[in-house]
C-alpha cells in the first residue's frame, strides 16, 4: 500500500497592510510534482456551521507554497487554516496553522508619502494600499510645531492640497495610515519639509 | 475607504464594515435571488417595512436581527458553489463580529427592547417558521439589501 503523503509543514501567514498570505514547506518528492489544497474556516463556521471547512479555488491543486487568502479574511474574527498535499492519487493528512489568525495583528507599514511645494501650494501624494485605508495627514510651518494641523484623507485617488503656504517658508509633513474596520493605526512616516517659492522678504 | 460605518444607537456606538458586507452581498445577489422561487412573499418586509421601526427600537432591531442570521439564516444557505460559500462565509463571520459588539451595549443595557421592535421580531420569525427551512433561509438572504439599506 503507497505510504501516506506527509502532511505540509510550517504553515503560517505574512500580513501585512491587511493583505494576507499564507506559506508553507513544500512536501519534497524526488522527481515528482507535489500538488497544494487550502481551506479555510471562519469563527461563524466553527461555532455554528458544525467546523465546516471551505475550500479557497483559486489555491487547489497548484504547485505553489503560496496562497493569498486576503478575499476571504473578510472580518475581523478568528480564523482557521489548513493545507494538504496530493501526488497522483496520493494524498496528505491536513497540515493546520497553528493557532487563529485574525486580521487585527496585521503589520501596518508608515505610509509612503511624497510632498510637494507647487509654487506656493502644499502637496501630498500617498501610495494607494487598498480600500480598508484612509490616512492622518500632520502639517506645519517648521518652527511653529505647536501649530501642528490635521488632515485625513479616506479616499487616495489623487494629490491631496493640504495648505497655502506663505512665499518662501518651510513647511513639514508627516502621515500615518488608520484602519478602521480593526481600529488600528501605523506609526508615523518620516517627516518631509519644503520650502514655498519666493523669498521671505515679501513678508517683512 | 472601506466604508466603515459608525451607527449610533443611543449610547450605543458600532463601527461596521458595511462595504465589505455590502460588498460580498452583491456579488452573489442574483445567484441567491434565483433559488427563491417564492418573490411575492417577503420576510422582513411583510406587513410592515423595517424603516416602520421607531428610532428608539432601531438598536433592539438591529441586534435581534443579526442574531437571527447567525443563529437561523446562513447555515441553511450553503450551495453547490464554492464562490457563493466563500462569499456567505464573508457576510456571516462579518455579521458574527457585529452581533458580537451590539451584544455588548445590550449587556450595558444600551439597547433596550421596547415593544414594537419585539412584535415586529415576532412578525419576521413567524413569517419565516411559514417556510420551509431552505427556502426560508435562502429568501432571507435574499433579503440582505433591505436589511443593510435600513441599517444605513
Amino acid at each position: 500500500e503507497e505510504a501516506l503523503l506527509p502532511a505540509p509543514q510550517n504553515i503560517s501567514i505574512l500580513s501585512t497592510n491587511m493583505k494576507h498570505i499564507l506559506t508553507w514547506s513544500p512536501v519534497i518528492i524526488p522527481g515528482e510534482t507535489v500538488r497544494y489544497s487550502v481551506e479555510f474556516q471562519g469563527e461563524y463556521e466553527r461555532v455554528y456551521a458544525n467546523e465546516s471547512w471551505i475550500p479557497i479555488s483559486e489555491c487547489s491543486l497548484i504547485t505553489a507554497m503560496v496562497c493569498n487568502i486576503t478575499e476571504d479574511i473578510s472580518a475581523t474574527v478568528a480564523y482557521n487554516l489548513r493545507v494538504r498535499a496530493d501526488l497522483g492519487a496520493r494524498r496528505s493528512e491536513w497540515g493546520t496553522l497553528k493557532g487563529f489568525f485574525n486580521r487585527n495583528s496585521t503589520s501596518l507599514t508608515p505610509p509612503v508619502m511624497k510632498v510637494i511645494a507647487d509654487g506656493y501650494h502644499l502637496l501630498v501624494e500617498l501610495e494607494d494600499v487598498g480600500p480598508a485605508f484612509q490616512f492622518h495627514v500632520l502639517y506645519w510651518k517648521k518652527g511653529q510645531e505647536r501649530r501642528m494641523q490635521q488632515k485625513v484623507v479616506k479616499e487616495v485617488s489623487s494629490v491631496v492640497h493640504l495648505d497655502t503656504m506663505e512665499a518662501g517658508a518651510e513647511y513639514c509633513v508627516k502621515a500615518q495610515s488608520y484602519v478602521e474596520a480593526i481600529n488600528r493605526s501605523s506609526s508615523f512616516s518620516q517627516t518631509q519639509c519644503v520650502r514655498a517659492q519666493g523669498d521671505t522678504s515679501m513678508w517683512l | 475607504t472601506a466604508g466603515n460605518k459608525i451607527l449610533h444607537f443611543g449610547a450605543c456606538r458600532v463601527s461596521m464594515s458595511m462595504t465589505e458586507i455590502r460588498a460580498g452581498f452583491t456579488a452573489i445577489k442574483a445567484n441567491i435571488q434565483a433559488r427563491d422561487p417564492i418573490r411575492s412573499l417577503s420576510i422582513l418586509s411583510h406587513p410592515h417595512s423595517l424603516h416602520k421601526v421607531n428610532s428608539s427600537d432601531r438598536c433592539c432591531m438591529t441586534h435581534h436581527l443579526f442574531k437571527f442570521y447567525v443563529d437561523k439564516v446562513f447555515k441553511h444557505c450553503k450551495t453547490e458553489d464554492s464562490y457563493v460559500n466563500r462569499k456567505i462565509s464573508s457576510i456571516a463571520n462579518s455579521f458574527l463580529s457585529m452581533k458580537r459588539k451590539l451584544g455588548q451595549c445590550h449587556e450595558q443595557n444600551q439597547c433596550v427592547c421596547g415593544q414594537e421592535s419585539t412584535e415586529k421580531f415576532k412578525q419576521i420569525l413567524a413569517n419565516y417558521e411559514g417556510l420551509n427551512v431552505t427556502s426560508a433561509a435562502m429568501k432571507s438572504l435574499g433579503e440582505l439589501d433591505i436589511l443593510l439599506d435600513w441599517m444605513e
